[in-house]
Order: C-alpha cells, then sequence, then structure tokens
C-alpha cells in the first residue's frame, strides 16, 4: 500500500519531466567551436533549470522520508545531526538568512548553485553502493536515488550554459575528482550505517531546496512576470 | 548539552525547598506546534501542563545545528499567550532548531520533549487578501470571476516564496464545497452558476514546500436572475415537440387501420363447419373428426333459411366467361371441397367437380366421413336437373364448376326427394334475392329450396337464384307449389353481375336478345332429375313443358320408378332447350341432392 503510494508520488513528481523530454543538454562542443544543439533563449533555459532543481528536490524528499520509514528507528528518527556527522557541504560558503541572501549577487548565486550541484554528484554515487547493500532497500528507492543522480548531472551541466550565457564568462571545467569528501572502505556496522545515509539523504534534501530557491531568486530578479509580482 | 545539566542541576538543587503540602513541581509541557508565515520568522506555541498549584514559569530553550550555545526565546511577547517568536534575526533557514520548553516552580521544574525544526519545512502562510468576486457576462451567460492578493508578508515578489492557490464555492444553502485548484494565478473565473442563487467564495494559499493556510473569509455573491431567457428555449421546445407529437398521433390514428392489419395480420380460421379448435388443441384427432359428422344428418326437420345459405358459390360460365367465387354465410353439413381439387386453394371451398363427383357416385370409399356420408345420402337424392351447353368435364379440370350452373324446371322433382329426405345438394349455392321479391324462405316455408334462375329476356340484368338445398323435402305439397315457382330454366348460363353483399349475388343472363338461343349442335338433353345413385330423369324437348319423364339408367345401378310431375311453368321468355333427348353421361353431375 505504501510501496503503492509512494510510487504513484513519484510518477506525479516526475511527470513534468516527461513533458520536458527529459534528455540532457550535451552541447559541449570545441571550446570556440559552433555548438552542436540548437539555441534555446536564456529565459527558457533558466525556466528548465528550475523545473529540474524543483523535480530534484521533491524526488529526494520522498527518498529520504521513504529511507526514514524503512530503516531509521523511531527514537533516532529527528536526531539527523546528532550522528555526529555534519553535512557534507556545511563548509561551503552559504548564508542562510533572507536577508543575506537577499544581498548576494547574481553571478554568487550561479557559482554557489554550481558548486552544490557538483558537490553532490559523487555522494549520491556512493549513496546508491551502500543502498545496495541492504537486504531490503526497495526498488523504489533505489531507482529514485538513481534517477536524482542521472538528474543532477544534468542539472550541472545547465547551470554551466546558464552561467556562459548569463555572466559571459568561458566554459567551466567540470572537475568532480576535486572533491571527495567521501571516503569509506571498510564495512561500518548497520546502524552506523544506516544513520550516516539518512544524514546523507537529509543533507541532500536541504541542498536540493537551496538549489532551487537559489534558481527562483534568479529568475524573479531577471524578469518580472506575474508570479514575482 | 552542558548548560542544559547545568540547568538541570540547578532545579534539582531547589527542589528540596519546596515542601509545601498539596503542591507539586509542574507538570510536563508540550511543543504543540511552529509555524513561519513567510519563511523569514517562526512562532512556536506550547501548551502547558498542570502547574502544580503554584505559579509556574515557562521559558524556551533552543539549540541551533552544530552550535553549543543555548539561546533563550527572545520575545515570549508578540506571539501571545505561551509563544516564543523568533524574528528576523534570530531565524535562520536550513538550520536545525532543537527547541524546549521548560515549566518551573517554587517545587521543581519540568523539561518537555525536545523538537527538531526546520524553517524551511513549517511554512504555513497566512490567507489570501483582497478576495474580490465580480460577476461577469459571457455571451448573456454569467459567470464569476475570482480576484485575490498574496498575504501581505510573504514575499513573492523576489521569488522568495512562490504560492499556490485554491478556490472554493458553495451555495449559501448548500453544504458541499466545490474546490478549484488556481495554481499561481491571482484571478480565476467560475462557470456554470445557478440562476438567481447566492454563492460563498473563499481562497486559500500554500507555498510550494508547506502547509496550506487557512481560508480566507467568505465572500457572498448573488447571481442575476437568467432563467427567463433559459425559460422561453425550453417553451419553443416543448411546443414543437407536442405538436409533432400531435401530427404523428394523428397520421397513426388515420392509418390504423392498416397499422393494425400490417402489425397484426388477421389469422384466417377454419372454415369447415362443425370443425371445433378447441378438440383440436386439446389434441383428439378422433373428436375432431368425429365432430364434423353431423348428427342430425340427414335433417330430419326442414332446415332453417340460415342453414340452407351456402357458403361457396362458384359460378362457371365458359366461354370467357369468368369464373366467380363466392362465400356463404356458413357451411352447411355435408358441403366438402371436393378432394380432386388439390390446386385449389380456397379453404371450405365447396366445389363442384363432375369428375370428382362422378367417381363419388361410384361408392368408393373415401377418407373422410363426410364424403361417405354423402355418398350414403346421394341415393334418394332428388332430382336436379342439370344442363351445361359446351361444358366438358375435361374442361373443368382442376376449376371448380358450378353445379349446376343453371337449373331447369324440378318438376320430377317430387318424386325424387320423398324417397330421400334428408338429402341435401352436393353443392353450396347461394341464395340471391333480387331486390323486391319474396323472401325465399317463404317457398322454404312450404319445404321447397331449390335453386331457380328466374331470367326473361325481358329483365337481363336481374336474375333470382334460390338455394336449392333440400329437395328431399319436397312432399306432393311441395309439388304443387313448386308448379307456381318459376319457369323452368333452360339451359342458360348466368352472369354475375353484381355482388350486392358478402353472401349475395345478382346473376344476371348472358346472351344479348331475347334469352339464350338454342345453340346447334345441341345435343344435351335436360335432366329432370336425379334419383337415386345413378338414375337420372330426363326431359325430353316435347315435354319442355316437363311432362315426359325419361328414366336413364346409368352404370348398372338399380334404378327406381320416377315420377314426373309438372314442373315449373314456363317462365316468360323462357326458351326451350334444344334437346334431343340424348343426355351425356359424360357430363352427369350426380348431386347428392
Amino acid at each position: 500500500m505504501m510501496a503503492a503510494v509512494h510510487w504513484s508520488l513519484w510518477a506525479a513528481a516526475l511527470w513534468p519531466s516527461l513533458l520536458t523530454a527529459c534528455i540532457p543538454l550535451d552541447c559541449s562542443g570545441e571550446p570556440g567551436g559552433v555548438s552542436r544543439c540548437p539555441s534555446i533563449t536564456q529565459e527558457k533555459l533558466l525556466d528548465r533549470v528550475i523545473q529540474h532543481a524543483e523535480l530534484i528536490y521533491r524526488v529526494s524528499e520522498e527518498s529520504c522520508s521513504l529511507f526514514e520509514e524503512m530503516f531509521v528507528p523511531f527514537p533516532l528518527r529527528l536526531q539527523r545531526n546528532q550522528a555526529g556527522s555534519a553535512c557534507i557541504t556545511k563548509a561551503l560558503p552559504i548564508p542562510s538568512s533572507k536577508s543575506e541572501i537577499q544581498q548576494i549577487s547574481d553571478k554568487w548565486l550561479l557559482h554557489s548553485v554550481l558548486m552544490l550541484v557538483q558537490s553532490w554528484i559523487e555522494p549520491l554515487v556512493y549513496l546508491q553502493t551502500t543502498l545496495d547493500r541492504y537486504d531490503d532497500a526497495p526498488d523504489m528507492l533505489l531507482n529514485k536515488t538513481k534517477w536524482v543522480s542521472d538528474k543532477l548531472i544534468s542539472l550541472e551541466q545547465g547551470v554551466v550554459v546558464l552561467i556562459q550565457k548569463m555572466l559571459d564568462e568561458g566554459m567551466l571545467t567540470t572537475n568532480h575528482s576535486e572533491q571527495s569528501l567521501l571516503q569509506y572502505d571498510e564495512q561500518p556496522e548497520m546502524l552506523e550505517s544506516v544513520m550516516r545515509d539518512y544524514a546523507l539523504l537529509s543533507c541532500f534534501k536541504k541542498d536540493a531546496h537551496k538549489m532551487e530557491l537559489f534558481l527562483k531568486l534568479l529568475k524573479c530578479r531577471q524578469t518580472d512576470k506575474y508570479n514575482c509580482a | 548539552m552542558k548548560n542544559m545539566v547545568v540547568v538541570g542541576v540547578l532545579l534539582l538543587s531547589l527542589m528540596p525547598h519546596a515542601n509545601g503540602a498539596g503542591f507539586s513541581p509542574p507538570g510536563k509541557p508540550t511543543l504543540t506546534s511552529c509555524r513561519s508565515p513567510e519563511k523569514e520568522t517562526f512562532t512556536c506555541w506550547w501548551e502547558p501542563g498542570s502547574d502544580g498549584g503554584l505559579p509556574t514559569t515557562y521559558r524556551l530553550f533552543y539549540l541551533k545545528e552544530n552550535i553549543e550555545t543555548v539561546y533563550e526565546c527572545p520575545d515570549y511577547l508578540t506571539a501571545g499567550e505561551n509563544s516564543c517568536f523568533f524574528s528576523k534575526n534570530n531565524t535562520s533557514i536550513w538550520v536545525n532548531y532543537n527547541i524546549t520548553v521548560v515549566a518551573t516552580n517554587e517545587l521543581g521544574s519540568t523539561m518537555s520533549d525536545p523538537v527538531d525544526i526546520d524553517v524551511m519545512y513549517i511554512v504555513m502562510p497566512h490567507p489570501p487578501e483582497k478576495v474580490l468576486v465580480s460577476v461577469l457576462e459571457d455571451k448573456d451567460w454569467p459567470f464569476l470571476r475570482v480576484s485575490w492578493e498574496p498575504p501581505q508578508k510573504a514575499d513573492t515578489r523576489s521569488g522568495w516564496i512562490t504560492l499556490v492557490y485554491e478556490v472554493r464555492i458553495k451555495l449559501e444553502e448548500k453544504d458541499d464545497w466545490e474546490v478549484h485548484l488556481a495554481g499561481q494565478q491571482r484571478v480565476f473565473n467560475i462557470f456554470s452558476l445557478l440562476s438567481g442563487g447566492t454563492y460563498i467564495v473563499q481562497v486559500r494559499c500554500k507555498p510550494d514546500h508547506g502547509f496550506w493556510s487557512e481560508w480566507s473569509s467568505s465572500t457572498y455573491v448573488k447571481v442575476p436572475n437568467y432563467f427567463h431567457r433559459e425559460n422561453s428555449v425550453w417553451i419553443l421546445i416543448t411546443t414543437f415537440t407536442a405538436f409533432i407529437f400531435l401530427i404523428v398521433s394523428w397520421m397513426i390514428h388515420m392509418n390504423r387501420h392498416s397499422l393494425k392489419h400490417c402489425i397484426l395480420p388477421p389469422v384466417p380460421g377454419p372454415k369447415i363447419k362443425g370443425f371445433d379448435k378447441q378438440l383440436l388443441k386439446s389434441g383428439k384427432s378422433g373428436d375432431v373428426f368425429n365432430a364434423l359428422v353431423a348428427s342430425d344428418f340427414p335433417p330430419t326437420t326442414p332446415p332453417r333459411c340460415e342453414d340452407l345459405l351456402v357458403e361457396y358459390l362458384e359460378v362457371y360460365i365458359p366461354e370467357e366467361r369468368e369464373l366467380m367465387r363466392e362465400e356463404s354465410k356458413h357451411l352447411q353439413d355435408g358441403f366438402l371441397k371436393s378432394e380432386g381439387f388439390a390446386s385449389d386453394s380456397d379453404s371450405g371451398l365447396g366445389s363442384c367437380n363432375s369428375h370428382t363427383l362422378l367417381m363419388d357416385n361410384s361408392g368408393e370409399a373415401k377418407e373422410t366421413d363426410r364424403r361417405t356420408d354423402q355418398e350414403r345420402s346421394r341415393p334418394g337424392a332428388e332430382a336436379l336437373t342439370y344442363a351445361r351447353e359446351d361444358v366438358s368435364p375435361d374442361m373443368s379440370s382442376g376449376r371448380v364448376k358450378t353445379w349446376p350452373s343453371v337449373f331447369s324446371p324440378l318438376t320430377p322433382y317430387s318424386s325424387g326427394p320423398t324417397d330421400q329426405p334428408g338429402a341435401k345438394q352436393h353443392c353450396l349455392s347461394d341464395s340471391v334475392y333480387p331486390p323486391g321479391s319474396t323472401s325465399p324462405c317463404s317457398a322454404q316455408d312450404l319445404g321447397l329450396n331449390y335453386w331457380e334462375f328466374c331470367f326473361s329476356s325481358m329483365q337481363p340484368h336481374l336474375t333470382q337464384t334460390r338455394s336449392d338445398v333440400n329437395v328431399s323435402d319436397i312432399g306432393p305439397e311441395r309439388a304443387a307449389a313448386r308448379q307456381q315457382s318459376p319457369a323452368p330454366r333452360p339451359t342458360e348460363y348466368v352472369e354475375v353481375q353484381r355482388v350486392s353483399e358478402e353472401d349475395m349475388v345478382l346473376l344476371q343472363p348472358v346472351g344479348p336478345g331475347p334469352g339464350p338461343p338454342a345453340r346447334p349442335g345441341e345435343d344435351y338433353s335436360r335432366v329432370k332429375g336425379v334419383r337415386g345413385h345413378n338414375v337420372l330423369l330426363l326431359q325430353t324437348e316435347e315435354e319442355a313443358d316437363g311432362r315426359a319423364c325419361e328414366e336413364l339408367e346409368t352404370k348398372g345401378a338399380a334404378h327406381k320408378p320416377t315420377a314426373c310431375s309438372h314442373g315449373g311453368l314456363p317462365a316468360p321468355g323462357r326458351a326451350a332447350p334444344a334437346a334431343s333427348g340424348y343426355v351425356d353421361t359424360a357430363m352427369f353431375v350426380l348431386p347428392s341432392c
């Protein structure tokens, strides 16, 4: 029953992606060469990027609740931070109050988003491997995390293009190997692993929300549409 | 964490000092909810436990994520009783708050359960403001336009918060709401309204990830009456439908007979007198056929007028005369359809075929009882004159012929019939009563029933026929009466002039001029009568007046003495048959009369 509900929620969350034909924009040609993709306006690109971010947040939220339900014992549910491990992106200088955030420039907003996206690509891959290790991890959870990591990559590409268009900066190299914050070779015990993964999912959910908010702020700064009135 | 321990120790140390009777440390408070209306500030509310009878103070402490410092609630007042308000400066988003409420009185203090919150997930905006509902018209049909503003505090302009809205509407007197999701727009149209109804409209909103706000205050709107326009359309439709219905029903009424025939064609019933359908249904075929056997046959009492009506009259008029058939009212016993006429499709048709009757005369056993009865009744059948001109039985194969088409005077009848009371005519003939004539029953009363053709050249259009059924009843007095009967007939053919009723036919003589001329080559004689199975009484020419009788023996049957009596008086214009005294036995139609 719950699985059916989750599945339907996931399907509901993903339906916009069907409409937008989620094919990642792979417009990386030789530097200086003609782009192979058909041109897209900046506005549409921004909309699409925001849609991606919204979807990613929704799916991550569902994954987190699913994980919490299945693996986390009830008394430990709200104590995400007491496991000791802070969010991996804590080190990133992102303000946490509205006034501060409002003062961030467009450039800084975009770069923050890019940083966030890039820092989460690898941990999500890692999460998938750990989830496989659990005996009774539901397929839906695995599918969702897989989906999220795929979408994150395409989001990164979109943000890169946006930066290029909006800020007229050159192509940024995607350096994934730079930050490998998670290095766990040994096999931790079950509860510890569960709590760590739980913290990971919660942190990711939060960061997804950040990404979404930044992009929306960016959008409303650019245009004067009715939803930003 | 350390600070909490310190606080706890302090509180515990205070406890021994409060030993009052009936007082106790306060009960455990509970944090009920924390809400942020605009993602910039938030408020937490708690529910106090029992106060233990002593004045109790409540304090809220919180911890921020990964920061060791314990903070106390900055504002206890703004949000009201038992609440804590976190201002903008004290609010960080994406940061976990660990909040605890402590109740303290003289005897001790009690801590509530801690609650972890993140401001991002506790957003519940205020209801939308300035809800306006106006009635507009779209091609004479009214609709409602609902417009509103986002709550004042929510910063949608910069995109900090994205709100989606929901509108609900109901009739004032009803209970169920109609809910519409309006998305991110600020305007919504509602159609399909009840004319003259009063509606209540409410709006609420929700951030993209958060809780629904409360419903806005009710806005009342009255829809004007547009029903009269609706009404006129319905009146037109109703009138038109009624009109069409009237036309259709009138047409059906006019054609009801043909419709009835079309839908329920009348089932022809059996036309055999004495044939009882019920007996057949009951399944005993023996009974059915037994019922056909007339119990009162041969009739002992003089048959009534109606009994003499025969069902079928078949008039064969050769030489381009049409064959007419009629139905009579009813079929007498003993009349049957000749078996030789398989091709004859009429049921119950009395037909006389010279063939068959000839064969019948031989006394062969037939399948039906009726036929055998008939045969039995033949002996002593009355004398019937029969003459036909230019008719041979071969011609008539397969066709029913009148038997007799013409009757000659029946003078010798008296002799024959007396021997056979109850003999009946083989063929059916119909009674035809010319208008103004005396009722044939008058003759019948005398027991005289015979066929008569009264024709005269003077009255070509009118003939009189009477059914000649029961000649057997003719007794001496009848014979006398018969003499008053119309003149004997020559061999004449009649043509049916018209059918006056269902069972009456008016005949007229065939030939123009004064009666039928004697045809050359005619070598038939008139049969005065038939006696017995095989005796024919013939009339010679010189005894056209019906004086002489001749006996003819046929087929080796026994003969009987015949008594000739004077037959009918010659009718005016009666032509004597050109009889040469010869009778063609092949033409004999031996009646069973």
